[in-house]
């Protein structure tokens, strides 16, 4: 029935579509926490600067991973090896920094070494031509094998440094408001979502997810295109990486197991189709909130373990419902 | 228009699940006659072991006690969402900081990474009393849990008096970096060194690693090496001793070497009633989350509470097995308090 209006029809058709995609992650957020104020016996408290600090701190692994997976999902690939690069590369930022590297270094040594992970994943992928969910399996064994190899299989406690301070909840300055971590996932966000919608990069990422082949026939390297991909996601998995050594205050290879599994849920809910060439960063941020506010509501109302477990995985299930639901009436 | 539809009835139908569901009260409420409710918080590292759930039965008897005394208090169980997960068990931390809970009882499952949190809980005045492994701070109450060196301690006493004071005696030490069994060896050790100068330590640098194969492993190398000459086994905690046992079975030395092991199972009381293990030291989960609950409801109360409180090691023989003393050791009333 969309197909047949005129032309302009099809564009205001289009632009509510676009306004749709926007406004519902965000309503289902304000739903989650509409909810719990309501069940909770003392809202103030759910609704608190200090419990918004503390649910912004802990978004922010998710959330950063989200990013990248973001990229990885919208270009039609998936990447399943994200919760091990981030247990390796907090491995490899600790014990940078007990080798004496600067902090500054030891940042920069985990970031790369997610990169470089993107990097071989990407490689592996357009090379060898192994499907990425395959690729990053292996992937998620390696990488997991090696940080507890690094490890010597213990954790790694490090030295107080401003890397322990990232995800703090008094932040100090405390003109900072929130975590110096929750800023700086703020900005890479909006670099992320301008280079998404405003550069050929950016859109050739949606093209080669839309329609691999018409993306190919169109003069996009396809191959240096997913390497990139998933190098950037990479680079961004590295930077989750430092944040979670920063909260536990040391790096720890069994870490974040299963956490891939959250930020692709955190993608997922926030619009993103498994099917590639749909998604927008602003959506798997808000994707991130949403899991991150249940599982605080969850606790302070005192819900056993099992029934956030049971309440997030029909989410999951139901944004990709709705996925599907999207999908098969868009006009195409 | 249809989406928002949608999107509105999926998360009203979450939201009725949820409402219908919900029967419990917030915290920092009050009692009907109008007196202040004291809520705590009790975090174990995970809530699948038998060990786990006698620390839970253990709070809840303290919370029942004190609530029949005049102070009513309550108590809220939770541990990490994927069980022994440092970044979970910091998360239900940060929650019941910011819940406004009146205190928090918390076996950490890092003496370092769960610092942070417990001291940002102590800013946002939620006090923490830590229970079972040591957390390197001094932001806390007090540290309610088992002396191990103690329990070393116990055990070479009784190496002592089975084998009277002589003979060639091997340890199994758990695994490097833990701290709770590196105290029960040390223990054994200077036990053994000060009071029985008759007695050998032919072996006492091997590790038999986490898990129950890793020690039998261990345990068939160490034996295949001095099993002609040993003449008593320690070894420090559940999983050691139980690969230690099956590796004796294997080879049918089981109940020819004086053994001693360290913590309870149904396999271990069965072995003492065979004469294959010769005693365990036992710890007291039960007390130490009844302890832990008291410590921490005194604290609140403006009592001033001990900076480390011992909640008991015992020795559990073949002989005092059946003692009834010695079976609520060994099986807590959990049901009693579990429903």
């Amino acid at each position: 029935m969309v197909a047949e209006v005129t032309n302009r029809g099809w564009q205001f058709s289009g632009s509510i579509q676009k306004w749709l995609n926007w406004v519902g992650p965000i309503l289902g957020l304000a739903l989650v926490i509409l909810i719990f104020s309501i069940l909770m016996e003392s809202p103030g408290r759910y609704l608190s600067a200090f419990n918004l600090r503390i649910v912004l701190a802990q978004t922010v692994i998710v959330a950063v991973g989200a990013i990248g997976m973001t990229l990885i999902i919208i270009s039609g690939g998936i990447d399943l090896s994200v919760g091990s690069v981030i247990a390796l590369t907090g491995v490899i930022t600790a014990l940078g920094l007990n080798a004496g590297l600067s902090p500054v270094s030891a940042v920069a040594a985990g970031i790369l070494a997610g990169g470089v992970v993107g990097l071989v994943n990407g490689l592996v992928i357009t090379r060898l031509r192994v499907v990425p969910f395959i690729a990053t399996l292996g992937m998620l064994g390696v990488a997991r094998g090696t940080a507890k190899w690094f490890a010597g299989q213990q954790t790694v406690n490090v030295p107080e440094t401003w890397i322990n301070e990232l995800l703090v909840t008094f932040p100090r300055p405390a003109w900072l408001l929130i975590a110096p971590g929750v800023w700086v996932t703020i900005l890479l966000a909006i670099v992320a979502a301008v280079v998404l919608r405003n550069t050929v990069f950016g859109r050739r990422i949606f093209a080669l997810g839309s329609n691999e082949l018409a993306a190919r026939a169109c003069g996009i390297s396809v191959a240096r295109l997913k390497v990139w991909v998933y190098g950037l996601a990479g680079l961004l998995f590295g930077l989750a990486g430092v944040m979670q050594m920063s909260r536990l205050r040391q790096g720890d290879p069994t870490v974040a197991a299963g956490s891939e599994l959250d930020v692709i849920a955190a993608v997922v809910i926030g619009g993103g189709s498994l099917s590639g060439g749909e998604g927008s960063i602003f959506g798997s941020l808000i994707g991130a909130l949403i899991m991150a506010f249940l599982r605080n509501g969850c606790q302070q109302i005192d819900w056993p373990n099992y029934i956030q477990e049971i309440i997030i995985g029909a989410i999951i299930v139901i944004a990709v419902a709705l996925d599907r639901w999207r999908s098969s009436r868009s006009p195409v | 228009m249809r989406k928002i539809f949608v999107m509105l009835v999926v998360f009203g139908v979450i939201g009725m699940a949820a409402l219908s569901c919900s029967n419990t009260n917030g915290p920092g409420g009050s009692t009907a006659d109008g007196k202040k409710k004291l809520t705590v918080a009790v975090i174990p590292k995970g809530t699948s072991h038998e060990f786990w759930k006698s620390i839970h039965a253990g709070s809840l008897k303290a919370a029942k006690e004190l609530s029949a005394q005049g102070t009513e208090v309550e108590v809220i169980w939770k541990g990490p969402l994927r069980e022994d997960d440092r970044e979970q068990q910091i998360q239900v931390v940060e929650g019941f900081s910011s819940q406004g809970v009146n205190g928090i009882v918390l076996a950490p499952l890092d003496n370092r990474a769960l610092v942070r949190p417990v001291e940002e809980a102590k800013r946002a005045s939620v006090p923490t009393v830590i229970i079972d492994s040591a957390l390197a701070s001094d932001s806390i109450v007090s540290f309610v849990a088992t002396d191990n060196r103690k329990g070393g301690m116990l055990a070479a006493d009784r190496m002592g008096e089975l084998l009277n004071g002589k003979g060639k005696v091997l340890m199994l030490r758990y695994q490097e970096g833990s701290a709770s069994t590196q105290d029960r060896e040390d223990g054994f050790v200077e036990e053994l060194k000060a009071k029985y100068p008759g007695m050998e330590l032919i072996s006492s640098d091997q590790y038999a690693g986490a898990t129950r194969d890793t020690a039998k492993r261990a345990s068939e190398n160490l034996l295949n090496r001095f099993g002609d000459e040993v003449q008593g086994i320690f070894t420090p905690n559940e999983s050691s001793t139980a690969g230690m046992l099956l590796a004796l079975q294997d080879i049918g030395k089981a109940g020819k070497v004086t053994f001693i092991g360290f913590d309870t199972s149904e396999t271990f009381s069965e072995a003492m009633r065979n004469k294959q293990l010769h005693g365990i030291v036992v710890q007291n989960p039960f007390n130490m989350g009844y302890l832990g609950v008291r410590t921490m409801v005194e604290h609140l109360l403006g009592k001033g509470v001990e900076k480390r409180i011992d909640t008991g090691v015992t020795m559990v023989t073949p002989e005092n097995l059946n003692a009834p003393e010695m079976q609520t050791l060994l099986h807590p009333p959990l049901e009693e308090y579990l429903k």
